[in-house]
């Protein structure tokens, strides 16, 4: 993108789209940043920004940049020309209501416990005499105790509890029952029943019940909502990043430019995995798309010539596809990535949605039970009939359950973050450590991801510098490693009927000429280095072969070291032919390799692993890889590689570094260990308490306790994997962390 | 022991303050990014 292309956002038109007011007249606005890659970047950031904004958010794991600036003083174009001319790549991301929602989600969230804490521990020191004295207490003093413990206790129930009262009142008022109702059927009986008394001035007082109540379940949804936050926050990073630009197809070739100034009726180029920027009308003949976005559907659409494509689905397929642009604006993009975060908001892991479903059962077995246990004890008098039901609705509370899982995931979260693993989906937590068998790609996988060309050799009469242009010219617009090598030579030249056939290469027809540019046949002589070789055939006759050359990635032979190490099977796949897969397998030690794999061959490797009872981790970056990615127990994608298998991935490597992935599965080997650990000790606690407090031996303020240091052992339990350290001590001498990575 | 009338509503309003600074801090923005300040200090470099 052109310096110039940034002075778009400085118009009216695009003003609210990348922008939202705020106090002051200022505007905050929510950019992308590529090539931020380390502490250092974030510094270089921060003093590019001095000028113009005093306190800029940026975030090194989702590559976000979040400032506030005063649009009569500050041109947002001349901030992106700078942080452009400083090597990084600005992206506007638009700005869209839900970050402003999430941020004060979150400092209301926070705000509610730090009430409930506060509350919570003052109201247990309040009550604190009453546990221990035997009578010998001056009344009026605990009288005084028991007002003071209600001023305290009220913020707590109706500020901090707010959330829960107004779930279960929603729930009732339509009718149907979720976990909120006996929540807040607990919280109000506690401290109705305990201001009652307060009144009256005898008997006991359950305020300490009711806030700590609070306290755990409000800190048991916090640690669920962030760990949603944080996948939905790198998915609007990955659906942004593409959105509001689009190649633009014209006489003079093909630009990049930013969605704002397409007009209707241009033509655009999608590449192979990237998705459809705006709506418009297809012009290739046929195509596969990806609407899972817009319509939930997962399998592909065929789409045909004259049919419209929405933004925001994904072009599956290999090659490029043209389309007139239609519905032009931010309309449609605004749409969809509303869409997206929804759906990131929304998709629950696996557990939590059986627990949904187990819930409205459970919660009339609770309230059931608790009935029946005020029946059981009502010949005994209303106090201790009241004491009884209150003692099974805290007893029962899933209070450890619910933290259970949450806080591990977290704990795990934030540890594999601190490594440069990203956990798209909680559920891997529980596949990665039973993966026995690790299939990596070649190309951009296990080395790195750029070829660059090293060598050309003409084999006919033409211009060196013509073949080249030739080539750029057939890979133009394509993701494959190959066509990226190309992607810096200058060709005036346009290829027409582009094809890319997989795992054999370009064809296209220039100039009204047909080329093919793709890997040597079986019958000429390989390659022995290691490096790829690429024919240039115009025709049936040769004009050129070039030499593309990668290296192996410096982090890739401790990272395998370390995986064998943990007991895992490794095996190479790729479509690359057998002298360079070989060689690299000798380099770095693998004993099973399949050279020349069509996807198709890929998948069928990959289910035969699989019928063997084998649990298959995936690696890969190309768009190649995404069937086999999608099919493997648990994927995991290079962050350079194709935005379509990036989005698919369970896992992200974001520090571009091979080397997280075994101390990944160290952390989430322990993290499932501590989950079960979780589940086992809540569950027994739960069975073990319920016939106490139903038999009327557990009172309603031993049953809060217990239910109290109960929760604190399973946060604790899951905390112990963050302090794990020896965890991290592998990833120091195998590789450099995220954090110490040093720029280029 | 008639101190416990002036001590127990006094640490009761320290909790009322403590909480409306705390509530304060959050809603000003001061715990929103916990992640990027610890590296500022090494990044200011004279």
């Amino acid at each position: 993108m052109t310096a110039s292309a940034y002075a778009v956002y400085d118009g009216d038109e695009l003003r609210d789209t990348v922008s939202a007011p705020v106090a002051g007249g200022r505007r905050e606005v929510l950019i992308g940043v590529d090539g931020m890659h380390c502490a250092a970047c974030v510094g270089r950031i921060r003093k590019l920004l001095a000028e113009d904004c005093a306190d800029p958010r940026i975030s090194l794991t989702s590559r976000t940049l979040e400032f506030r600036f005063d649009p009569d003083q500050t041109q947002l174009s001349s901030v992106l020309e700078r942080l452009d001319r400083a090597g990084f790549k600005p992206q506007v991301l638009a700005q869209d209501r839900g970050l402003n929602a999430m941020v004060g989600e979150r400092r209301d969230a926070l705000a509610r416990i730090g009430v409930a804490v506060l509350c919570a521990m003052q109201v247990m020191m309040l009550a604190w005499p009453s546990y221990t004295d035997g009578g010998v207490i001056d009344p009026r003093i605990d009288q005084l105790l028991r007002w003071s413990q209600w001023v305290v206790a009220t913020p707590a129930v109706f500020y901090a509890g707010r959330p829960f009262l107004r779930g279960a009142w929603h729930a009732i008022s339509a009718r149907s029952l979720n976990m909120d109702v006996p929540v807040a059927l607990s919280i109000l009986i506690a401290y109705g029943a305990s201001v009652w008394r307060t009144l009256a001035g005898s008997g006991e007082t359950y305020f300490d019940t009711a806030t700590m109540f609070v306290m755990f379940l409000l800190i048991g949804r916090f640690l669920e909502s962030r760990t949603r936050a944080l996948a939905g926050e790198r998915l609007r990073r990955l659906a942004g990043s593409r959105q509001l630009t689009a190649q633009r197809e014209t006489a003079a070739g093909i630009e990049t430019v930013p969605i704002s100034v397409l007009q209707a009726g241009e033509r655009i180029v999608v590449g192979p995995g990237e998705s459809v920027p705006v709506d418009g009308v297809l012009l290739d003949t046929a195509a596969e798309l990806d609407e899972a976005l817009l319509t939930g559907e997962s399998r592909a659409v065929v789409h045909h010539a004259g049919e419209r494509l929405l933004a925001g689905s994904l072009n599956l397929g290999q090659s490029p596809l043209r389309l007139t642009a239609e519905g032009v604006g931010a309309a449609t993009w605004l749409a969809q990535i509303t869409h997206l975060l929804q759906r990131a908001q929304t998709e629950r892991p696996r557990f939590q949605i059986l627990a949904d479903r187990l819930a409205g059962v459970f919660i009339l077995a609770v309230l059931v039970l608790a009935s029946a246990g005020a029946a059981l004890w009502w010949h005994a008098g209303i106090d201790h009939a009241l004491s009884v039901a209150l003692a099974v609705l805290v007893a029962s509370c899933p209070c450890a359950l619910s933290l259970a899982v949450p806080a591990a995931i977290a704990a795990a979260g934030s540890r594999l973050a601190a490594i440069g693993v990203l956990a798209a989906r909680p559920q891997v937590l529980a596949r990665l450590p039973a993966v026995d068998t690790v299939l990596f790609d070649k190309t951009g996988t296990l080395t790195m991801g750029e070829l660059s060309i090293s060598e050309v050799t003409v084999q006919a009469d033409v211009e060196r510098d013509t073949c080249l242009a030739l080539a750029a010219a057939l890979e133009r617009g394509l993701t494959h490693p190959i066509a990226r090598a190309f992607s810096a030579v200058p060709s005036r030249l346009f290829a027409l009927e582009q094809i890319q056939e997989v795992g054999r290469g370009v064809k296209g027809r220039i100039d009204g000429q047909d080329y093919r540019l793709g890997a040597l046949a079986a019958s000429a002589p390989e390659a022995q280095d290691g490096s790829t070789l690429v024919a240039l055939h115009r025709g049936e006759q040769c004009l050129a072969t070039f030499r593309l050359s990668s290296t192996i990635r410096p982090d890739a032979e401790a990272t395998l070291d370390a995986l064998r190490a943990q007991g895992i099977a490794i095996e190479l796949l790729t479509g690359d032919a057998d002298a360079p897969a070989q060689d690299l397998a000798r380099q770095l030690g693998i004993e099973r390799v399949r050279a020349r794999q069509t996807p198709e061959q890929k998948l069928a490797r990959l289910r035969e692993l699989q019928s063997q009872g084998h649990v298959v981790l995936a690696v890969g970056d190309g768009i190649n890889d995404a069937p086999f990615l999608a099919a493997a127990d648990v994927s995991c994608a290079m962050p350079r590689g194709a935005a379509l298998t990036q989005s698919r991935a369970d896992l992200l490597l974001v520090g571009d570094s091979l080397a997280a992935l075994a101390p990944a599965r160290r952390i989430a080997t322990l993290a499932d260990r501590r989950v079960r650990q979780n589940i086992a000790w809540a569950v027994i606690y739960n069975l073990a308490v319920l016939p106490l407090a139903l038999g009327g031996v557990l009172l309603p303020w031993m049953a809060a306790l217990g239910m109290s240091l109960s929760s604190l052992l399973v946060v604790g339990n899951a905390l112990r994997l963050g302090a794990a350290d020896r965890v991290l001590g592998s990833v120091s001498h195998s590789g450099e962390s995220p954090l110490t990575e040093v720029c280029a | 022991m008639e101190i416990l009338f002036v001590l127990i509503p006094l640490g009761v309003t320290l909790v009322a303050i403590a909480a409306g600074v705390l509530i304060w801090a959050v809603k000003s923005g001061q715990y929103d990014d916990l992640e990027s300040i610890g590296r500022r200090m090494p990044d200011d470099e004279p």
